[in-house]
């Protein structure tokens, strides 16, 4: 019986790693790809691992301007989460923590769900009219702007506020402490948890945004990391050897900042989960 | 007397300072969600009575666009196009992440963390991105698909100049893309299940196979339907993915329903048109998940 049960457990973890690396054996093809000299990339027979290892592609795509759109989606990227983690946590506060002193507070978060409901991607453009008309086309603000405020955010802002005890916050009130006050020095440390998992999320959404950057950014010292890789996408065919370097850049910042904050992602019961 | 009375409004004057702490901590969201979401919502409504072309000329036109969209068979074929995608994939939407998330919460498993992360790592690359990557494994002259084929004696397919074959890929990578996400979501939920209600079925005999059907995918009703409604309506948007590979083509042959509102604004500056080919989508789109909704409620009483 217990002979079974091992022969069972080795059989389901090597099922479970063969699965993982099948699904992440496209990004180790790429990586290896992107260093290929072009003699072995357009030619057979294929090997994983390239005979002369070479970073023409990436000096290619760097001397191309690619430092400049990095920076451009970092901007956005970093600006964009430090705001919607700002407004969110504030939106998410208030309608917790304010549920009895003011009404309708369930119908305010009603009309912020509405966001989920109906895609932005359905309404392009008439939201591209809108950053036109005020002045933001072709300008980094204008891609930043119209994405920071996530329901999903002030959701899990929410949620986590009302599971705090409002008598924290009573107490502190009695100490003579302002509402902002109360909320900024304690009721935002507390909620570390999701601020962490809202960062990785937004910070992976603004560096991923496509549909607004590709209509509001139209030259080219603006463009994100994004549009330069559609621009590599030519009307005749891919520009391969470049796509590849550059689709490998654009991987690593989120990466690294997934490594750093992955444990909380999805450890999030790894003590529970593989004791047995 | 008088003691009470001024208890009496500085309660009403600390009540009012709430209200006004409220309003202070939801004013830049609601400021910037009214600006981005809420009129451009009514400014597409507008839009689609007009004949907009972006740049000058704005003449209310009425209802004329929308009688034209519903007598466009390009955008019939294009919403056809899109329903028969979502259609085909979602059952894996479903089916994979919940395998993959039942294995990877078994007991029996060991390096969960590895694997869960290695399986992850795709959800964060850009749905562009992953196009491009899929894509180029799927390279008709240098991918590694074909050269295996030809490696077993299979022809190279021609993948990105058939219909169904470009459709094959963009569903590959758009799976690829979020097995992952949707995978974390049962496990949480799988987590959520009670460890005596596997004790109980163990102890009535219950196998692995009845375990999983009978108690699992029953207890984890409320997670699919999460999971198949954010699918569906990913499903329904898909752009930038198509981008990475096809750009819609061969032809028109996967142009998808954005992709259709996309080249009516952007490409042919036919604004008007484009914004009520959008009203009609939303539309759409509210009914299909109100019927989601109810069929998910349906299955879980029945």
């Amino acid at each position: 019986m217990k002979d079974k049960n091992k022969t069972t457990s080795y059989t389901l973890t090597l099922i479970s790693i063969i699965s993982a690396l099948f699904i992440l054996f496209p990004i180790i093809w790429l990586v290896f790809s992107s260093v290929k000299p072009s003699s072995e990339l357009f030619g057979y027979p294929l090997t994983l691992i390239a005979e002369d290892i070479t970073f023409d592609h990436y000096v290619k795509v760097i001397n191309n301007g690619f430092l400049t759109y990095i920076f451009n989606s970092l901007f956005l990227a970093v600006v964009g989460t430090a705001i919607t983690l700002s407004i969110s946590a504030m939106a998410g506060y208030a309608l917790a923590t304010y549920r009895n002193d003011v009404k309708k507070t369930n119908l305010i978060f009603g009309i912020f769900l509405l966001g989920t409901l109906i895609p932005a991607e359905t309404m392009v453009i008439s939201q591209f009219t809108v950053i036109s008309f005020l002045g933001l086309y072709n300008n980094i603000w204008g891609v930043i702007l119209p994405v920071v405020t996530t329901t999903t955010g002030i959701f899990m802002y929410r949620q986590f506020y009302l599971t705090t005890p409002l008598a924290f916050i009573e107490s502190a009130r009695i100490d003579g402490a302002s509402e902002f006050h109360i909320f900024r020095k304690i009721m935002l440390p507390l909620s570390k948890a999701t601020t962490i998992t809202l960062t990785l999320f937004s910070f992976m959404w603004r560096w991923n945004d496509y549909i607004l950057p590709l209509v509001v950014l139209a030259r080219q010292d603006k463009f994100t990391i994004q549009i330069a890789i559609r621009n590599y996408i030519g009307f005749t065919g891919v520009d391969w050897s470049s796509i590849l370097a550059a689709a490998v850049i654009s991987i690593i910042p989120i990466t690294i900042l997934f490594m750093f904050l992955q444990k909380h992602i999805v450890g999030s019961d790894i003590s529970s989960g593989d004791k047995g | 007397m008088v003691k009470k009375n001024k208890n009496l409004s500085s309660s009403s004057k600390y009540k009012k300072n709430l209200v006004k702490a409220f309003w202070f901590f939801l004013f830049p969201s609601m400021i910037l969600y009214l600006m981005f979401f809420l009129i451009p919502l009514v400014l597409n409504l507008f839009i689609s009575l007009t004949n907009f072309d972006g740049w000058k000329q704005m003449d209310f036109v009425g209802l004329a666009n929308y009688k034209k969209v519903l007598g466009d068979a390009e955008f019939y074929a294009s919403l056809k196009r899109t329903v028969i995608y979502t259609a085909i994939n979602l059952p894996f939407k479903i089916a994979i992440p919940l395998l993959l998330a039942t294995l990877l919460t078994s007991k029996k498993v060991r390096f969960k963390t590895f694997s869960r992360t290695a399986i992850y790592i795709p959800v964060l690359l850009s749905p562009l991105v992953a196009g491009v990557t899929i894509n180029w494994l799927f390279s008709q002259e240098y991918g590694l698909i074909n050269f295996l084929l030809l490696k077993v004696g299979i022809a190279p397919l021609a993948w990105a100049s058939s219909r169904w074959l470009a459709t094959f890929v963009i569903s590959t990578a758009g799976n690829w893309i979020t097995a992952g996400f949707y995978m974390l979501i049962y496990i949480g939920a799988i987590n959520n299940i009670s460890e005596s209600i596997y004790e109980a079925a163990e102890i009535d005999g219950a196998n692995n196979l009845q375990r999983f059907f009978h108690i699992q995918v029953p207890l984890l009703a409320p997670t699919t339907f999460l999971v198949s409604l954010l699918s569906t309506i990913n499903l329904l948007k898909e752009f930038a993915l198509v981008e990475g590979i096809t750009q819609g083509g061969p032809g028109s042959s996967t142009t998808f329903i954005v992709k259709y509102i996309f080249n009516n604004g952007f490409n042919q500056f036919k604004y008007g048109y484009g914004a009520a080919i959008s009203t009609i989508v939303m539309i759409l789109f509210g009914i299909i998940a109100y019927i989601q909704f109810r069929i998910s409620k349906g299955g879980e009483t029945g």
